[in-house]
């Protein structure tokens, strides 16, 4: 079932610059969803109409089974859109309990938040004060605030050292954790491929790619070296049919096998005379694949 | 979710510093100028004042309590509106600058009702600026009167409620129309130079030139808000303040219409938010 599902969800500013175009995202109940693409890809803009901030222009969106901005939808989820935006005057704890009061909950759930964070130490101090860390944090803890069955975290490891990124990455995989559904934003292939279980790619506003981190890999494949190359290409197609031996530009040939006939194909090239310099499984990266798709340099 | 929002926009507004400041610097610069200054001037006349001698005495008796009515009003009419100003537009056009339209439009309450909400939580803010304009004004006359030893009598209750009411709808409109400004730039810089601005000389200006074309221009103007305010605070007595640059001086309307031309205002302005935040991106 999808928690959130898009139909030719399209947003065009000023008649000309198309941001999201004709977009169907599919994000099932329970999943860690990361959604890819390069900066200025269009993940914010479609993010904020999920979250009702912007209208589309065109196609329909449904999130945690209603429109998007609609009380029924706000009610099940929270969300952190771009950089967290509190009151600089407040204290971390006063944010909280203010926007507890928006939603008709109890003080006493500012607290849980405060400790699934681990902000509750710091939650005195007043928000402008707060290091870019501690805000991200606490953009979390008022994501959680309603106890959401949906999670929208654009692009929260922002400005993260790299000991942040990891204690954040452990954060979203803890709260990933049991009926709850995350979808997660960002530019970083690593991030999503350690903490994401399905993946959409878009670029340049459109969906490209969407499956798990396997799916859009694409399936394993065996690198084989062995001399002389046309011998052991003969042998190759002659056992595996043409369409499943490419040969390299490095002299290399490349099987679409699973890892499963390694030993047969390493024993049938030996008692065929054939000398086996190299014999391993590839698979390509999610950077390979997502640059495919994109066109552009990786944030990995 | 009404009270949701209104306990939500109490609780920061509260909370905030420069709601605060804004306040007490006007209060205290009402008992400065109003009471303080004004006793300095009508204590020390020159030498030989002539005819001026008796604007002195006067002045000095406007100080004494049965005057606070017709004082509070003259001093919120000068002061008073441009601090509600300001503070609509703190209200809203900081939400834009810090960012948090968006955080407090992914809550539950909805876009109208946190606006609907912020909005009571400011009529209650300027409730309580205009209570204590007033409590503190009947403070500093009675003090004023007992150092001059004078009897201390204040006008009707009747009068003072009146009065109450009419400052409370001029710090409305100010407020209103400071919101309404920070709502349609998205920011606070830009309101409050162009609210001073439409204030203090540009509603003045273009009907002070426009009023030489005939009765129909002046007939319009009746209807436009800084004379309304003006209007309505003539009620009272002879006052000069602020909003009076915008009609010169001159009683062209009586306190029901100004009365009804300023809630107009007041409905068209919150329309006005309502229909931008409801309209709108929020980028």
């Amino acid at each position: 079932m999808n928690i959130v599902e898009t139909r030719r969800l399209t947003k065009q500013y000023g008649g000309h610059v198309v941001a999201v175009r004709d977009l169907n995202l599919n994000v099932r109940q329970g999943e860690v969803y990361g959604f890819l693409g390069p900066n200025g890809a269009g993940k914010t803009t479609t993010l904020r109409m999920l979250v009702g901030l912007i209208k589309p222009t065109t196609g329909t969106a449904s999130v945690a089974g209603a429109a998007p901005g609609t009380h029924q939808s706000l009610a099940r989820l929270g969300a952190m859109v771009e950089s967290p935006a509190f009151w600089p005057y407040l204290s971390g704890r006063d944010n909280l309990r203010l926007l507890a009061r928006y939603c008709r909950i109890s003080d006493r759930r500012v607290g849980l938040v405060l400790d699934e964070v681990e902000m509750s130490q710091r939650a005195h101090r007043a928000f402008g004060t707060y290091s870019t860390g501690m805000k991200q944090r606490l953009g979390v803890a008022a994501a959680l605030l309603k106890d959401p069955q949906l999670l929208i975290l654009d692009e929260p490891t922002n400005g993260l050292d790299p000991q942040g990124m990891a204690e954040f990455r452990d954060l979203i995989k803890r709260l990933g954790q049991g009926d709850r559904t995350v979808l997660l934003s960002s530019h970083l292939l690593g991030e999503v491929e350690q903490i994401c279980t399905r993946v959409g790619v878009i670029s340049q506003g459109r969906l490209v790619a969407e499956g798990t981190i396997e799916e859009i890999r694409g399936g394993a494949q065996l690198i084989v070296r062995a001399a002389p190359v046309e011998k052991a290409h003969a042998i190759l197609v002659g056992s595996l049919g043409e369409s499943r031996v490419a040969l390299r530009d490095d002299g290399s040939f490349s099987l679409d096998v699973g890892s499963e006939q390694t030993a047969s194909i390493a024993s049938h090239l030996v008692k065929s005379g054939l000398e086996l310099t190299e014999l391993r499984p590839s698979e390509r990266s999610l950077e390979e694949v997502f640059m495919e798709l994109t066109g552009s340099e990786s944030g990995a | 979710m009404i009270l949701a929002a209104v306990r939500a926009e109490w609780f920061k507004i509260v909370r905030r510093p420069a709601v605060s400041v804004t306040i007490g610097l006007f209060l205290l610069l009402e008992v400065g100028i109003g009471y303080l200054i004004t006793y300095l001037v009508a204590t020390h006349p020159p030498a030989n004042p002539g005819q001026a001698g008796e604007n002195f005495a006067n002045l000095r008796a406007s100080l004494y309590p049965n005057s606070f009515v017709l004082k509070s009003i003259s001093n919120a009419n000068t002061l008073g509106g441009i601090f509600a100003l300001i503070l609509g537009v703190l209200v809203q056009g900081s939400e834009y600058g810090w960012e948090t339209v968006k955080t407090a439009q992914t809550q539950l309450p909805g876009r109208l009702t946190i606006l609907a909400g912020r909005l009571l939580a400011v009529a209650f803010v300027i409730a309580l600026m205009t209570v204590g304009l007033f409590l503190l004004d009947a403070i500093a006359s009675d003090a004023f009167a007992a150092i001059d030893g004078k009897a201390a009598s204040f006008p009707p209750w009747v009068d003072i409620a009146k009065g109450i009411g009419a400052d409370w709808l001029i710090f409305a409109f100010a407020a209103t129309f400071g919101f309404a400004l920070a709502t349609l730039f998205r920011q606070s810089a830009m309101a409050i130079g162009i609210g001073l601005g439409y204030v203090l000389v540009i509603e003045g200006l273009i009907f002070g030139l426009l009023g030489q074309l005939g009765d129909t221009v002046k007939q319009v103007h009746t209807w436009f808000p800084a004379a309304n305010a003006q209007y309505l605070t003539q009620a009272f007595g002879s006052v000069q303040g602020v909003f009076s640059l915008a009609t010169n001086g001159r009683q062209d309307a009586d306190a029901t219409h100004a009365v009804v031309a300023l809630s107009l205002w007041v409905i068209g302005l919150i329309v006005l938010s309502g229909a931008l935040v409801r309209v709108r991106d929020v980028k």
